[in-house]
């Protein structure tokens, strides 16, 4: 295991009057695939340029391995960055962009040329070494960029979104490629996404910051089914979202009062009876009722139906709210016209101290 | 040419090539080619010859007075006859003295003294120093404004280098002799710390170092040095100069690696323009050295157009010089390995 541990102490991170950063305490496992996940400018790149050493954090302390970094520059900090746009050296060949961090550390040319060699073959780019980085593809400048990382045989490596410049296909395939290395190396690595289907793919745990706070960590089932917030509840994957207020708690469960009747989720907060509260439930938890009804169960009006290939995005609307359920596409979803009946079991869904979601539809 | 007329129409597109041409032809191809018609050709004046046609008439004056005196027939035909030999002469001579012969070749490049072949290359190897030292100056200078400072910074830093160009090119010139001068800025400064002194002349001599040229010429032509420079470094990736600072190149290798690799054609091309506006610089060398450490090239081509009146080797001389301006083109774009279309940018 060549991982080491990353932890945060009290990091704070100001630019002039604007706390890009706030008081943030945060452990990195050695040789985890760690995500920070958030939307723009909610402080993850400033993270990331804080363990890189790039930036110096206003307040506390970053430790890499047990050691305080303090004011060592990136050039002495046992990371590793790969750059959003990669920061290839279009004027060396790929073999030379590898061996760069050799070359600063003074290998001879005859070792660092065999280990760029070496790591090119392991990134599956043999026959591409003396050629410059501007003839490659997309993909290959990626694999460049990661062979050059791992030259310098960082403890831990630091992505910085760099998948987000490739087309689906692509970003797909490299996904599973960055996680073997991972496993293969046993390096930490650090991803900054904004992509929640990236970090729920990838990562062993995430953490998930909005406006310079980390609202959540957890591994993927955690935040996933468990969001602790309305806003990771939100942001990370789609969520169905009803507010009301708290009639009953009890068994760890709670009974929130809406505009469409009492309805029952998990009650994650200790919640007590006559505060407002927010019920998310994942569309592809809930269904359209006929039959057997589950816990849950109000009327809803039939909006329109979206093919994503293998499921059917239904969007139905009860009263001001609309409601989404994701059904298996095994075809024959005529018949929805008009006033229908939907719901979801108690146990699939979450009901929180009501507080801020995210705003913008996911990307994802 | 196709594409011109789709995009201005007929009469603009029509200004634009008569003026371009008119550039071309007026401007550059025409002196060129009148320097080089010049410096091919030399006119073959004989020193001797006023003297010897002055001599041919008092030999002719003896002639007739002789022909006078003569008594024989005999004589007198034979006087005669010498008489109209020395008018053929005379006229021939005359001839030569209003139009003298006119011979091309080369003789106007090879028969450049050896001292002004010197003074040549001195010129040379002196404006290649200037170009070095420019660089060594300009270098950082570009650098931190194009990639250290914020926008604000940048701005004023560029605003601060352009601000001396307001004045004349000549006054700035002055301004360093000022500076520099036996009695100047540096030498009160020098007397008032008690380091030298005025009466008994021991103050330092800078005018008399080629020193003085080399400050005043970078001092002159520093912008066309730092703006090539700037604009290549500019467009560097930011990303670039963390990456290699990230993989733990030092300042020095992320220089030679990186940044000076991309700012090649700028390099070039601030080399080339500073070297040629120094080694065609005549105000600075005059008034800088004031005759006390030696002509420059500039100087030379001056004096042979307006002091000899000798303008097929002022043509000459100052054809060397294009020639050697062109070579150093050509050896920047070899060493730089960059193509003209790179220096074009």
């Amino acid at each position: 295991m060549r991982g080491k541990d990353v932890r945060l102490q009290d990091v704070v991170m100001r630019f002039g009057g604007f706390t890009a950063v706030e008081r943030t305490t945060l452990t990195i496992n050695a040789g985890e695939f760690f995500s920070i996940l958030g939307p723009s400018g909610c402080g993850k790149t400033t993270i990331l340029r804080m363990v890189s050493g790039f930036i110096r954090p206003s307040e506390g302390k970053v430790l890499i391995g047990d050691q305080d970094m303090g004011a060592l520059g990136p050039a002495r900090r046992p990371t590793a960055l790969i750059f959003q746009n990669l920061a290839l050296f279009p004027l060396m060949t790929n073999w030379e962009n590898v061996a760069f961090g050799l070359e600063a550390r003074g290998v001879d040319r005859k070792t660092r040329r065999d280990r760029a060699f070496d790591l090119l073959a392991l990134v599956g780019l043999q026959g591409h070494e003396e050629k410059s980085p501007n003839e490659l593809s997309g993909g290959q400048k990626q694999r460049v960029a990661i062979a050059r990382a791992l030259a310098v045989e960082p403890a831990v490596l630091l992505l910085d979104e760099p998948l987000s410049a490739l087309d689906l296909k692509l970003r797909q395939y490299m996904r599973a490629e960055l996680k073997d290395i991972q496993r293969k190396t046993g390096v930490t690595f650090i991803f900054i996404t904004h992509d929640q289907g990236e970090a729920l793919t990838m990562s062993d745990r995430i953490a998930v910051m909005k406006a310079g706070v980390v609202e959540q960590v957890g591994d993927v089932d955690t935040i996933y089914d468990n969001p602790r917030t309305p806003f990771v509840a939100t942001f990370v994957g789609e969520n169905n979202v009803i507010e009301g207020r708290v009639t009953a708690t009890g068994d760890g469960f709670a009974t929130v009062e809406t505009p469409h009747g009492m309805l029952r989720g998990r009650d994650q907060d200790r919640l007590s009876v006559g505060e407002r509260a927010m019920l998310f439930v994942r569309p592809e938890r809930s269904a359209r009722v006929n039959g057997v009804a589950p816990d849950n169960v109000f009327d809803a009006r039939f909006e329109r139906r979206d093919l994503e290939g293998s499921f059917v995005n239904l969007f139905f609307k009860a009263g001001a709210d609309s409601f989404i359920v994701h059904e298996a596409n095994r075809g024959g979803h005529g018949g929805l016209e008009g006033a229908v009946k939907v719901g979801f079991n108690a146990a699939d869904a979450v009901v929180m101290r009501a507080g801020e979601i995210e705003a913008e539809a996911d990307d994802a | 040419m196709h594409e011109l007329l789709r995009s201005y129409g007929r009469t603009l597109t029509g200004v634009f090539i008569t003026l371009t041409a008119f550039w071309m032809l007026i401007m550059i191809l025409l002196p060129q080619a009148f320097m080089i018609e010049h410096s091919l050709w030399w006119i073959d004046r004989d020193d001797q010859l006023g003297m010897r046609i002055d001599r041919a008439y008092s030999d002719m004056g003896l002639l007739e007075f002789d022909l006078g005196q003569a008594d024989t027939p005999e004589g007198k035909a034979d006087i005669q006859e010498r008489i109209d030999g020395l008018k053929a002469d005379i006229a021939a001579m005359e001839a030569e003295e209003t139009a003298p012969p006119k011979h091309y070749g080369f003789d106007n490049y090879t028969k450049m003294s050896a001292l002004h072949f010197e003074i040549f290359l001195k010129s040379i190897g002196y404006s290649l120093a200037v170009t070095i030292l420019a660089l060594i100056v300009c270098y950082p200078i570009a650098f931190t404004i194009a990639k250290l400072s914020t926008p604000n910074k940048a701005a004023l830093l560029m605003l601060g280098l352009i601000v001396p160009y307001a004045i004349n090119e000549l006054l700035r010139v002055y301004a360093w002799l000022m500076i520099l001068d036996y009695q100047g800025v540096i030498n009160s400064l020098l007397a008032w710390l008690g380091l030298v002194s005025f009466e008994d002349k021991s103050w330092v001599p800078f005018l008399e170092y080629s020193g003085s040229v080399f400050v005043a010429l970078i001092y002159a032509y520093v912008l066309f040095m730092i703006f090539p420079i700037y604009n290549t470094v500019e467009t560097l990736d930011r990303n670039q100069l963390e990456a290699s600072e990230d993989l733990g190149a030092g300042v020095i290798r992320t220089h030679l690696r990186v940044v000076i690799p991309h700012a090649k054609p700028g390099i070039a091309v601030g080399c080339i323009m500073t070297f040629m506006l120094s080694v065609g610089s005549y105000s600075v060398p005059q008034i800088m050295t004031r005759g006390k450490s030696g002509d420059w090239f500039s100087q030379l081509i001056y004096r042979q157009f307006f002091e000899s009146q000798n303008w097929n080797s002022g043509a000459a001389y100052s054809f060397s010089l294009v020639l050697v301006c062109l070579g150093f083109i050509l050896i920047m774009m070899k060493v730089f390995k960059v193509g003209i279309r790179d220096i074009a940018k």
